[in-house]
């Protein structure tokens, strides 16, 4: 007989197969999935009971109704869509400028340290610091306009992206470099063909952390008198009490953080196979 | 004329009481196979890296074809124990590497790729990754890179020190075939004394503190497995098995002699 044994005891085969179900433990993402949902029961038991009051806290339907109403009709003269393609922009303009002045001063202070001794004090002093406690500052010296709104979120991006393009650019193996060079490499050949593509992982993983550091100072980049965007939209329903639109901007905003952290780390995988390969 | 040349070699890193490097001599011949043996702290990788051109001479001379060596450069290919591989580029592409340098074109790269990894039992992977490799097939292709980029010596660095000891020996027959084929000169360092034996037209013994050379043998090992004799017939011939206990006793009388 070939067959496994339990298939020729149904009952048998049943009574394991309840067990094993019942004891295997839950996967993370089914972990993650029963916290989300065990959230919106709590959101909705407590706003649909008027335990709290909708002012505060409006039902999930209610959102949801809000969302139709915004994609269709539109708030503050823009719908949904159209306040999400303005924060998108900015978000797409400060990330090209920090990416492309962030990589190229990130690999020279790596392949020069004595402009690492010069750049790191200024780098470490701004960085820490809360994108609202220069926002002033970058108002009184660029005005009102577009340019101080997308400058605030490029400086949020470029300092990750320039401390892990220099910490990659610094930490490519030495045998690798040594390599290159006794097969006839010259220093610019060198840069090209080992020192970029091997300071490539850290270079995408500051643009990971820049994005997500840009896209938290979003909504203080539309404080500047912004006429549209994500931020600018949760903002200004919030002087008009509307929990609704506050709590759904504050949803698609977390929506689109999730999915640039998703695409991210799906270009690393597909750009950079070998990172945290044993080699 | 021989291909390199070491005179009265002198290396002393800076904060150190001792010279790494004291007064070394060698040359190796366009033909030879020269193996530097000896434990860890004898100067051996410091003689390599001389020759490579990664660091200078604190005294005397060393010189490829006449020339003083000043940096590296692609006539000394160097094959290295770890992580010498660009983990981007497939194994071809890593072969090609150093014809892609110098700029030798698309088309005549791929038949010397394709020729070399033949050469050295690789011609079903040359489209694997780096990372997808064994320990045994990254050296071979270290050494196919090494050969294919015209190099007119192979520097290598421990070449098989991470490797088990099956293919170790694997890998000591296919060097010397590749030596054989390649007409290349190949300067090896090794603490393996059998390895030492094994692989050396030429060998120097080397001893630390100061790291210099105490010794210097013509061993025909190589010879006789190349005229087709087994590695087992000639690792357990009694003559082979005398030499490495020789080479151990001198080594460990030069220990005693250092820690005097």
């Amino acid at each position: 007989m070939s067959q496994p044994a339990e298939h020729t005891l149904p009952a048998v085969d049943a009574i394991s197969h309840h067990r094993r179900l019942t004891r295997r433990p839950l996967a993370a993402w089914q972990w993650s999935s029963l916290s989300l949902a065990s959230l919106l029961l709590l959101w909705w038991a407590l706003s649909a009971s008027e335990l709290v009051p909708a002012l505060f806290l409006p039902t999930p339907g209610a959102v949801l109704g809000k969302l139709h109403t915004l994609t269709s009709q539109g708030y503050m003269d823009a719908t949904l869509q159209q306040h999400l393609l303005a924060s998108l922009q900015r978000m797409l303009l400060a990330l090209l400028a920090a990416v492309g002045i962030g990589v190229p001063l990130g690999i020279l202070i790596g392949v020069f340290p004595l402009l690492r001794h010069w750049l790191d004090p200024l780098i470490e002093f701004y960085r820490p610091l809360p994108p609202l406690a220069y926002l002033p500052l970058i108002v009184i010296w660029f005005g009102i306009g577009e340019f101080s709104k997308v400058l605030l979120i490029f400086l949020a991006i470029l300092a990750p992206v320039l401390i892990a393009t220099s910490h990659g650019v610094a930490s490519v193996h030495n045998v690798r470099q040594q390599a290159a060079l006794s097969l006839g490499a010259s220093r610019g050949q060198l840069l090209r063909y080992v020192i970029l593509p091997g300071a490539l992982p850290d270079i995408l993983t500051g643009i990971r952390i820049g994005l997500g550091a840009g896209w938290s100072t979003l909504v203080a980049a539309e404080l500047i008198a912004a006429t549209r965007g994500l931020g600018f939209m949760v903002q200004s329903a919030a002087q008009f009490l509307g929990t609704d639109i506050v709590v759904l901007g504050i949803i698609v905003i977390a929506l689109v953080a999730f999915a640039l952290e998703l695409g991210l780390r799906h270009l690393q995988r597909t750009l950079t196979p070998w990172h945290g390969k044993a080699l | 004329m021989s291909l390199l040349q070491v005179d009265n070699l002198t290396v002393h890193y800076p904060g150190q009481s001792l010279p790494a490097l004291q007064q070394v001599s060698l040359s190796l011949a366009p033909d030879e196979l020269l193996v530097a043996l000896g434990p860890s702290g004898c100067g051996k990788s410091t003689l390599l890296n001389v020759l490579a051109g990664f660091i200078a001479p604190s005294h005397g001379t060393a010189q490829f074809a006449g020339q003083p060596i000043t940096g590296p450069g692609a006539e000394r290919a160097v094959v290295f124990q770890h992580d010498g591989l660009l983990p981007w580029l497939d194994v071809a592409g890593n072969v090609a590497f150093g014809l892609k340098l110098q700029g030798v074109p698309a088309a005549k790269r791929a038949a010397i790729v394709a020729d070399t990894l033949q050469q050295v039992g690789l011609a079903d992977a040359s489209d694997k990754r780096v990372w997808q490799l064994s320990g045994g097939m990254r050296q071979r292709v270290g050494i196919a890179r090494a050969l294919a980029s015209q190099s007119r010596v192979l520097l290598m660095d421990e070449p098989f020190g991470a490797l088990d000891a099956f293919t170790r020996e694997q890998m000591q027959q296919l060097l010397l075939q590749v030596w054989r084929q390649s007409q290349r000169g190949i300067f090896l360092i090794t603490h393996d004394i059998e390895e030492a034996l094994f692989l050396a037209s030429s060998l120097v013994l080397m001893s630390p503190g100061p790291g210099r050379i105490v010794q210097y043998l013509r061993p025909t090992f190589s010879q006789r497995f190349l005229a087709g004799e087994s590695v087992r017939a000639i690792k357990s011939d009694p003559e082979f098995i005398t030499l490495r206990e020789q080479l151990l006793a001198s080594l460990s009388r030069a220990q005693q002699q250092e820690a005097a």
